[in-house]
This record gives structure tokens, C-alpha cells and sequence, in this order.
């Protein structure tokens, strides 16, 4: 049992740190916001740091690094509020393409390690909120050969993050089976801009792009058949989880430093903010959320190999703890600035935002609470 | 990183385990899970049987008779106990006051004092808090005179744990007057037998008396009971709360106190109902996340780290975990948990009880712990240690 990064880890964290301080200032963020959201350029520079191969197995021309790289990454991207969709990317859907033994899905591994585009997971439906077996997006094994796949599928996809700059998706889709069936889902890759896909682009709160995806018989290849795409599915989301824990916890850290400061400078009363009890109790409250917080974010990531059972219940352990955590850091941060926490121009309630984004991604605190409370045992703790 | 514990740590804690299997009475072990009422003779006979081991001071260097365990295989030591039901030893000689002997005290003193804590046959309590001085503890008024080669103590202590049992007290005492409050505190042990002192013990919320006023009318205390130099008491104080660090969570206990809570909802009918058992479920939420942290510090502890800054955090967080699983309980319990039958929390009680005999204790604990939160320096004081260290000011 130990907590220490490596040494290799730490120079991960101290090179894309200095990226974050000097190249994605706020400033540069909110030009990439007025252009919508999303800057190729950012992608490419986080490309040039070989993160966008990071989880790229290297017989693909990435990394091949593990789960506590991926976190280091998440929380320095945290920090500086990325907008660019890395964990979609590189973690979600570099994961499922890893899984699926097609040739193509090689190719497009090869091009995710390059930068060159994106892919990313097409899942949410609506109506379905956040179950992932709930899936009424139709596969239909296609007799036209000149469609280019085996498959077509048809249906609506919401939500996906920075859809519109991507080059391919990865959606999961019915091949038969009730609406809420686990094992009649298949995942499919389909290609941006091929015939009967398109994109309708829009922003999140968080200023992130975002955009749905309506398919009317568009063409796909399996990734993964019915059987074995939902477990797919699932441990890739477990995958995306622990990576919002984390990024969470980027957030939060430097929103504490924020406020901290803020807190050093401001006078009232003649005195520095930092001085009145009451807010002194206020920032011991939030530091004790951002600890609990980081604990929990390090235990989804150690717990990501596990078994499928022990996996699940500890990702949502993390995400019950991260969204009450986020959401008192969050919601106090900007109470202890007072009104220049709730303006647009000061970089606190960009924090707050996407805090807020995160907790409502892949099952808020409230549906992981059910996932805990339905897989408890009668032992307890760490080791149960 | 890595969450598993290394194969000889996993081959420690089998150990221990079989040791406490072994040797921890069924009777006393019963009654740690059932919340039964412990007598001074199930405290000390569970103290001896660890002396007799070696391991009462589980936390001591080789080189004062301690097993010299690092910081993981005491916590393991302490896991492997909590989870069987041994009663939590009382600290106050072992892990209190012995560290403070070994690290200030001169040779003599060791020779004098240690062997009778190690062995659990000399029972300690710890003489700090006064009536006008609690959170504020370097306004103490306790007075120690020195005369001769003696001292002559006058004054008074309050929430004097189970010092009724006590055979020995070590004190703050103020023997520097017109100096900054902390500078005219002196650390003095005093045996509880010296004509002058006076035990009074408190009836608390829950109907027990686990605490005591002592009294001290011209108590003559030989010089060669002074730790240290005089008026250096409080650092020697400040030294003994660096030293426990995670012990203070409690995650342990309430690891175990969890899985109670958990077969008392199922008892009670409880635990298919979505409204408790989601209660239930961010109970198991905060003890893991404490648990997280606990090995955090752990690990920064064992590599030679200097350890994470949060040991005010744990002790704000294990209490208030403690005071949730306690409620929970009892609000498991319902109407049941209101009957208030003493006998009915004494082991092998042969009455008949109002509701399940698992209700009886319930609420008396729950009032019991509400004073996690006080003591120990209370959670509004941690609270100021947190944020001194954030804001930096």
C-alpha cells in the first residue's frame, strides 16, 4: 500500500502544469469559448505532449500508460479547465476501441495517438437519464454493401461531448432485445460526415462543446457484438468516472487556492476576510470535502482493475463522495467571494460551472447513491 | 500507487489476528459488540493480556520493549483488535503519557514507570482540563509549588477519564506565574494515593460515570516526578498530541460499528427500505473515504514523509462518523430505543427486555458519543488548526 507518484509521474504532472500556466491561460480559454468551445490547435499541443496517445496501447503509436497517469493528467487538466474533451477522447473511447478487434479500430487508435482527430462515446439517449442499458438507438445488419458497413443504425444521441470536431463516434446501439436490455446492445463506430450522420453543436454550462447526433441509417462497424459491449461499456464509463473524480479534484484545488487568496487580499471591516471565524470555519469545512474528495478520487483509480462487481461500487463510493464535495467547495467558494464570485469576468464561477457539469456527468450523486446502497455488503470499508 | 497492502504486511496481520483470537475473551468480546457495559476488571485483564504479549505498547520502540512496529503494522495491530471486539485500550498510560516519559524523562523516571505501563498493571489518567480551563487549556490554574525536594499541588481537574480506576495522573500544572500562560506550565506525575487528592466522579447524559472532578489540597508531589524541566510542560503536552496521528479517526471502530449498524437495520427490518438504507449507504461513503485518508497518512508516514497535514481533520471527521452510526441506530431501534433499563446493559442480564435486547444500549451510546466532539481538543478548535494551515495566517 502506498500513495506516491513516480517519478515519471511527477514529471507528467510538472510538464503539463507548465503547459496549463503558460499556454492555456484564461485569457486563451476565453477566446477558445467565443469560437465555441473547442481549439484544434490546444488539441494538438496536448497532442505534442503525448497525451492524446497516453492510453493508446504502443503497438498503436501511443503510451500504453495506466489508470494513475490518466489521473495526474485529469487533475492538471482540472486545474487549468480544459475545455478540450481529453477524458471523451483519449480515456472513454480510446479504451472501447482498445477492446474491439477490428482493424479499423487500430487505424483509428493510430490517429487518436497522432492527434489528428478525435473519437468519442455517443451514448446518452433521452429519456433515459443515467441508465446505460437504456438504449432505443436501432443496428440493423445492412444488405447494401455499398453503404460501406455491415450495419446501419438509426436513432438520436445527446450530449456528446465536442461532437461536431469529431471524426468518428463509438455508439452503443440495439440489435434486439427489450429497450432496457443489457445484452441485445452492440457498440459501433460510425464516421462523421458519412451519409445520414449529423452533428447540431451547442455549448454546456461549463462553456465545453457539446453537440447531438441524429443517424438515419448511417453506416457503422461493429466494435464489439451483443454479450460482450455492454461490460465494455460499462468499464470504460467506470474509466470516464474516475477520471471526472479526478479532474474534480484538479478543480477543486485550485479553486481553494483562489478563494484563499481572495480571502488574504479582500478587507472588510478594516480586516482581511481571512480574519473572521466564521469564514475560517467555512474554509476548513471545504478542505476537508477537497481531502475526502482526493481520497476518493484515488480509490476509484486503484480500484479500476478489480473485478467487475468490486470496480463498480468503488467508482460509485467515489462519485457519491466527489459530488458532495464538489458541490460544498463549489457552492462556497463562491459564497466566501461575494459578489465577484457570481460575475462572468473572475475565473471562480468557471470553476463553479464546470464542478457543477461534472457532478451531472455519468450519473449525478443521487443515482450513484442508489448504485451504493444496492451493492453494499455486510462488511465495510477499503478492503470489503 | 498501489491500494494493496504488501504480502508481509498481509502475514502480520494474519498474526495478529490468530494472537487475538487466541487470547481475547469471548465474555469481554461480546460485550465490545453488543455495547454492553465493560467493568474495570474486563478493561485491565484485556491490558495485561496485551502486556504479557508485549504489545500494550504497541507503539513503542525495540529499544523501550515495544515490538518497534511501523506506522502500517500499527494500524493493522489496531484493526485486527477493533474488528474483534477488544475493548479500546485506555490510553492514557500507553500511548499518552509513556511516549512523553521515554522522550523527556531521565533514566530513572524510565526504569520507574515504564514497566508498569507496559504491563497494564498500573492504570493512568490524564489530569488536564479544569473548570475554567477546556478549549483554552494553557489558561490552567492548577498551582505547583516547589518546596524543598518537593512539590505542593493545589487545585482542580475535570473530565477526568475513568480516573476513578487510577492508580497514577500525569498533570499540567502551572508553576511559573507573571509569564506568558504556556511558559509557566509544568508536566507532573502524581500518584492518585497521595493524602490530599479527592475523586469525584461526574454522572454523565447516559447515566455513567466515565469522568471525574480531582481535587488537589496540598498534595505533596516528590521532585523527582517532574518531567523534564520545569515550565516546559506544555511543549512535552504539544509533543504527546503530535504523536498520535491516525489512531484519533477511529476508522476501525467504526468500520466494525458499521456492520453493526447494518445487522441491526436488517433486525429491525429496515435495510430493504430505500429512505434508511440510503442513509446507511453515505454512512459507508464517509467511513471509506475516511479509511482512504487514514492509509494516506500512512503511507507518508511509513516512507519517512512528512506526514500529511490532516491530523485535525481526522479526528473532525472520525467524531462525527462515530455520532452518526450511533444515531443511526438508535433511530433503527425506533420507540424501542427509548426505554431506559440499566440492567438491561450489563452482559448475562437475565430480565426481560422491553423490545430486542440489541435496543438497549442504542440510544445510551448515542449520547455517550456526543462527546467525541468536545474532547480532544473540541471540532470547533480543530477547525482553527485547518484553517491557520490553509489561509496560512
Amino acid at each position: 500500500m502506498n500513495f506516491d507518484f513516480s517519478d515519471e509521474q511527477e514529471q507528467l504532472r510538472d510538464a503539463l502544469r507548465r503547459w496549463v500556466d503558460k499556454s492555456y491561460t484564461f485569457e486563451r480559454r476565453r477566446a477558445i469559448v467565443k469560437g465555441g468551445g473547442f481549439d484544434t490547435t490546444a488539441w494538438e499541443e496536448l497532442a505534442g505532449l503525448g497525451l492524446t496517445g497516453l492510453m493508446v496501447p504502443t503497438a498503436h503509436g501511443g503510451l500504453g500508460f495506466g489508470p494513475v497517469d490518466a489521473m495526474v493528467v485529469m487533475e492538471e487538466l482540472g486545474r487549468g479547465l480544459v475545455l478540450e474533451p481529453f477524458a471523451a477522447v483519449a480515456l472513454v473511447a480510446t479504451q472501447l476501441l482498445a477492446e474491439a478487434r477490428t482493424p479499423v479500430a487500430a487505424t483509428w487508435l493510430q490517429r487518436l495517438a497522432e492527434g489528428s482527430t478525435r473519437v468519442v462515446l455517443a451514448q446518452q439517449e433521452r429519456g433515459t437519464r443515467y441508465e446505460l442499458a437504456h438504449v432505443r438507438t436501432r443496428a440493423e445488419s445492412s444488405s447494401d454493401s455499398s453503404s460501406g458497413g455491415q450495419w446501419v443504425l438509426s436513432g438520436h444521441k445527446s450530449l456528446v461531448p465536442a461532437g461536431a470536431h469529431a471524426g468518428a463516434f463509438v455508439v452503443p446501439a440495439r440489435v434486439r432485445g427489450e429497450p432496457d436490455d443489457p445484452d441485445g446492445i452492440g457498440l459501433f463506430l460510425v464516421e462523421a460526415g458519412s451519409p445520414g450522420v449529423a452533428t447540431r453543436p451547442y455549448a454546456l454550462q461549463d462553456s465545453s462543446a457539446a453537440a447531438d447526433l441524429s443517424l438515419a441509417r448511417a453506416a457503422a462497424i461493429e466494435l464489439l457484438p451483443p454479450g460482450e459491449a455492454f461490460s465494455a461499456l460499462e468499464t470504460a464509463v467506470d474509466t470516464g468516472l474516475a477520471a471526472l473524480c479526478a479532474e474534480a479534484v484538479g478543480v477543486m484545488d485550485q479553486l481553494m487556492a483562489v478563494t484563499v487568496e481572495y480571502m488574504n487580499t479582500r478587507k472588510q471591516f478594516g480586516a482581511t476576510l481571512a480574519s473572521f471565524q466564521a469564514l475560517r470555519h467555512r474554509v476548513a469545512d471545504m478542505k476537508m470535502q477537497l481531502e475526502l474528495g482526493r481520497s476518493m478520487s484515488y480509490y476509484a483509480t486503484l480500484r479500476l482493475g478489480d473485478a467487475p462487481a468490486q470496480r463498480r461500487r468503488a467508482v460509485s463510493q467515489a462519485k457519491v463522495q466527489l459530488g458532495q464535495s464538489m458541490r460544498f467547495v463549489g457552492q462556497q467558494a463562491i459564497q466566501l467571494h461575494g459578489g465577484i464570485g457570481v460575475t462572468d469576468e473572475y475565473i471562480a464561477s468557471h470553476y463553479f460551472k464546470r464542478l457543477t457539469c461534472i457532478e451531472l456527468s455519468f450519473g449525478d450523486t443521487l443515482h450513484h447513491l442508489g448504485e451504493v446502497a444496492g451493492r453494499m455488503q455486510d462488511t465495510a470499508g477499503v478492503f470489503a | 500507487m498501489d491500494l494493496n497492502f504488501t504480502e508481509a504486511e498481509r502475514e502480520f496481520r494474519l498474526q495478529i489476528r490468530h494472537w487475538v483470537a487466541e487470547n481475547l475473551p469471548r465474555e469481554i468480546s461480546r460485550k465490545v459488540h453488543e455495547s454492553l457495559h465493560l467493568t474495570r476488571d474486563d478493561m485491565q485483564r484485556w491490558a495485561r493480556l496485551l502486556g504479557s504479549k508485549g504489545w500494550l505498547g504497541w507503539g513503542w520502540p525495540k529499544e523501550f520493549g515495544g515490538p518497534g512496529w511501523n506506522a502500517v503494522e500499527r494500524h493493522l495491530f489496531e484493526e485486527e483488535c477493533a474488528l474483534a471486539g477488544a475493548p479500546r485500550v485506555i490510553p492514557f498510560g500507553p500511548v499518552m503519557v509513556a511516549p512523553v516519559i521515554m522522550a523527556f524523562g531521565t533514566p530513572e523516571q524510565h526504569k520507574r514507570f515504564l514497566p508498569g505501563i507496559a504491563s497494564g498493571d498500573v492504570w493512568w489518567s490524564q489530569g488536564y482540563s479544569e473548570p475554567g480551563a477546556g478549549s483554552d487549556l494553557a489558561s490552567l490554574k492548577t498551582r505547583a509549588e516547589r518546596r524543598g525536594d518537593y512539590y505542593i499541588v493545589n487545585g482542580q481537574k475535570t473530565w477526568t477519564t475513568l480516573a476513578q480506576y487510577g492508580d497514577w495522573i500525569f498533570c499540567l500544572v502551572r508553576t511559573g506565574i507573571d509569564v506568558k500562560a504556556q511558559a509557566g506550565i509544568s508536566f507532573l506525575l502524581i500518584d492518585l494515593k497521595s493524602p490530599g487528592i479527592t475523586v469525584r466522579p461526574i454522572v454523565m447524559l447516559d447515566g455513567e460515570t466515565e469522568v471525574n472532578e480531582v481535587f488537589f489540597d496540598n498534595v505533596e508531589v516528590p521532585a523527582d516526578q517532574l518531567i523534564g524541566e520545569e515550565n516546559k510542560g506544555w511543549t512535552y503536552a504539544k509533543y504527546l498530541l503530535a504523536h498520535e496521528r491516525t489512531n484519533i479517526a477511529d476508522v476501525n471502530r467504526a468500520k466494525r460499528e458499521l456492520e453493526r449498524l447494518k445487522r441491526i437495520a436488517r433486525a429491525e427490518g429496515l435495510y430493504e427500505e430505500p429512505r434508511f438504507r440510503d442513509q446507511i449507504a453515505l454512512l459507508e461513503v464517509d467511513v471509506v473515504a475516511l479509511e482512504m485518508m487514514v492509509l494516506r497518512v500512512l503511507s507518508a508516514e511509513r516512507a519517512g514523509k512528512k506526514a500529511l497535514d490532516v491530523a485535525a481533520l481526522l479526528k473532525i471527521r472520525g467524531s462525527e462518523i462515530q455520532q452518526r452510526y450511533s444515531e443511526l441506530m438508535m433511530l433503527a431501534a425506533g420507540p424501542y430505543a427509548l426505554p431506559f433499563v440499566r440492567e438491561a446493559m450489563e452482559a448475562g442480564w437475565q430480565g426481560e427486555h422491553v423490545g430486542a435486547a440489541h435496543c438497549a444500549p442504542l440510544a445510551a451510546t448515542y449520547f455517550n458519543l456526543r462527546k467525541t466532539t468536545i474532547y480532544g481538543g473540541s471540532n470547533e478548535v480543530q477547525r482553527n488548526i485547518v484553517a491557520q494551515t490553509v489561509l496560512g495566517s
